[in-house]
């Protein structure tokens, strides 16, 4: 994929090897402000300074994986903040998605994929035996690459993990249904369908569907994986838009293929290669001060 | 030019060279597949007619009466399809339950080591001979049962009033319930294997995304998986029937073969495969002959309509996979 953000950059470029992180190129001074006009917030003020350092709500330290006897991931530790997004990029089969498998321990379902270390959410390492695997994907929430609503109606796809944990009355539920919806600027183009199937809405509309799905039981982190990849312009953009609104209230980890929308929607952005995280840092520094050369290739578009 | 020319010419020689062969191929093969059609044709020609004195003689009667006497030549089809249709059901009622727990295991709980070896066990069921079934029924299987699971049915549902007519008299060991076990055992290995057939058409994701939600992995079976196959699953159930209702040999060894409904399902009894199995060979009136080829008629209409059924659901269910 070619950004427009990364072509000039590339065409400008030097010879591999002659920047160094310290000496800054104009092409890089360009692109930082690329990247903020970019941004659907740019915050007021020219800001000096984060606010306030963010809380840590997912640590992850030391974290090897396994495919049977091919390791995928390589002592990756990195921080995953409350109320921020973090995106993960890197060229297919970096590890970025196998990351954010380990995060709710799906990738279990299959015999023979194994982690190693620690992964703690607030300060439980949810990588110990014995823990309560439903309880664990309660409070994490994931949205996959397609959408996969389930074969029922729109009502009962969303109340479908809410009556995995609760008994409510039919009130509430609706209740439930609806915040849901709105949550995921979904309401407004179903409200008046919600009994038909969610097999017959739109992949934007149903990837939105599956993001309400999600949120409806209420979790405190969600895992997107390329949650935009399979949709066109105008629904991807909605995502994009509803990301920016869900930070308010969720820590969420982003898997993009898609490096403008990593500058877009992240805070934080972790770039893995090989299995490896080369680097990780906030996002305006990866796109603008990468500190590593493998980094600044592939968000110039030189490989991947 | 020239080139263009012997191009052209070779095109042509090659459109040439193919026309014949495929023709001539096209033509067997439509042959072949008419032959089948013929064959089928020719299998209902032949019941119809052969079945058409002992209609004529006996009516629609021939359905509803149980009467099965070669001296009066008095016939009734009505035990036998009775037979029939009850040991099939006993077969499924045991055989659905045990072949959803089989493929469920091998498909989502089964560790990988597992699957394979298991899988091809229980396929192997398939390939033991029906005789074999029989004989085994015979000698192992229904002295067990006269022993131990008769009396036991006998003292418990036996006393329930109501019920209890069902499990009631002597324990025979052979009679209709053993042959409902057999056949249960003989067709566990079609209905789970397509089972999981369709349990495997689920897609990853759409059970990652229930497990994600924090779904147990009954929960996942029954609310996702189940209700995405259902329509497989029905489609294999009547597969499996289909079998049942129309295998003998094994069943002819364990029914007992009696031309009576006995309320109790311990007692021996008939089915229709068995009864012409039985009785082609003495059959020596021709209204008696006309009376089994009748009643192979209606087994083949019913085996007809139960796959018939199970073909149209199979055919709906790939259609939705390929949407």
């Amino acid at each position: 994929m070619n950004s427009p953000l990364a072509r000039p950059l590339a065409s400008e470029m030097g010879p591999p090897g002659s920047p160094t992180p310290s000496t800054l190129s104009p092409a890089h001074r360009a692109a930082a402000t690329t990247v903020r006009s970019l941004r659907p917030e740019p915050s007021a003020g020219g800001d000096p300074a984060p606010v306030a350092a963010p809380a840590v709500k997912v640590d992850i330290r030391n974290v090897n994986f396994f495919y049977g006897q091919a390791q995928a991931l390589r002592d990756i530790s990195l921080a995953l903040y409350d109320r921020r997004v973090t995106a993960f990029i890197g060229p297919s089969g970096c590890g970025k998605s196998t990351l954010l498998r380990i995060l709710n321990r799906i990738y279990e379902l299959y015999p023979g994929q194994v982690a190693t270390g620690e992964v703690l959410v607030d300060g439980e390492n949810i990588l110990a035996p014995g823990l309560d695997l439903n309880r664990l994907r309660a409070k994490i929430g994931m949205v996959f690459q397609k959408p996969t609503p389930f074969p029922m109606s729109i009502y009962d796809n969303i109340t479908f993990g809410i009556r995995l944990y609760e008994k409510l009355p039919k009130a509430e539920l609706d209740d439930r249904v609806e915040s849901a919806l709105r949550r995921a600027a979904l309401w407004g183009e179903v409200k008046d369908k919600l009994r038909q199937s969610g097999l017959g809405l739109s992949g934007g509309q149903q990837q939105r569907l599956c993001i309400a799905r999600a949120i409806a039981i209420e979790p405190e982190i969600l895992l997107l994986d390329e949650p935009a990849s399979a949709l066109d312009p105008i629904s991807t953009q909605r995502i994009e838009e509803l990301i920016a609104e869900l930070k308010t209230d969720y820590c969420i980890a982003l898997v993009t293929h898609n490096m403008q929308q990593a500058a877009r929607s992240s805070d934080y952005t972790a770039f893995l290669y090989l299995g490896e995280l080369i680097e990780f840092d906030e996002t305006e520094r990866i796109f603008t001060h990468p500190k590593v050369r493998r980094t600044e290739d592939y968000i110039t578009g030189r490989f991947g | 030019m020239s080139a263009e020319g012997t191009a052209l010419a070779r095109g042509a020689a090659r459109a040439r060279r193919g026309t014949l062969p495929d023709r001539a191929f096209h033509a067997l093969t439509l042959l072949f597949a008419l032959l089948v059609l013929l064959i089928l044709s020719g299998v209902v020609f032949a019941l119809i007619s052969g079945a058409l004195p002992a209609l004529g003689e006996f009516g629609f009667g021939f359905l509803t009466t149980q009467a099965w006497n070669p001296v009066t030549e008095k016939f009734g089809a009505l035990a036998p399809i009775y037979g029939t249709l009850v040991t099939s059901a006993i077969a499924m009622l045991i055989a659905i339950p045990v072949a959803f727990g089989v493929a469920l295991f091998i498909t989502e709980l089964s560790p990988n080591w597992l699957k394979r070896p298991l899988a091809t066990m229980i396929e192997l069921l398939a390939a033991i001979p029906s005789i074999i079934y029989g004989i085994w029924g015979l000698f192992v299987l229904a002295p067990f049962v006269q022993q131990y699971i008769q009396p036991a049915l006998i003292e418990t549902l036996g006393q329930i009033p109501g019920i209890g007519l069902l499990f009631a008299g002597p324990p025979l060991g052979i009679g209709v319930l053993t042959a409902g076990f057999i056949l249960a055992i003989m067709v566990l290995p079609f209905i789970s294997s397509i089972m999981r057939e369709v349990f495997e058409t689920v897609p990853a994701v759409l059970k990652e995304s229930t497990y994600a939600l924090g779904a147990t992995t009954t929960e996942v079976v029954w609310q996702v998986v189940l209700p995405y196959t259902r329509l497989g699953v029905v489609g294999g159930i009547l597969l499996g029937l289909g079998r049942a209702l129309g295998e003998t040999m094994a069943v002819t060894f364990v029914i007992g073969n009696s031309h009576r409904i006995h309320a109790s399902i311990l007692q021996p009894g008939t089915t229709i495969s068995a009864a012409l199995a039985n009785e082609f060979t003495e059959a020596v009136g021709d209204l008696y002959l006309s009376s089994l080829i009748a009643l192979g008629l209606i087994l083949f209409a019913i085996t007809f309509i139960v796959l018939a059924l199970a073909k149209l659901l199979l055919l709906r269910l790939d259609r939705q996979a390929g949407r």
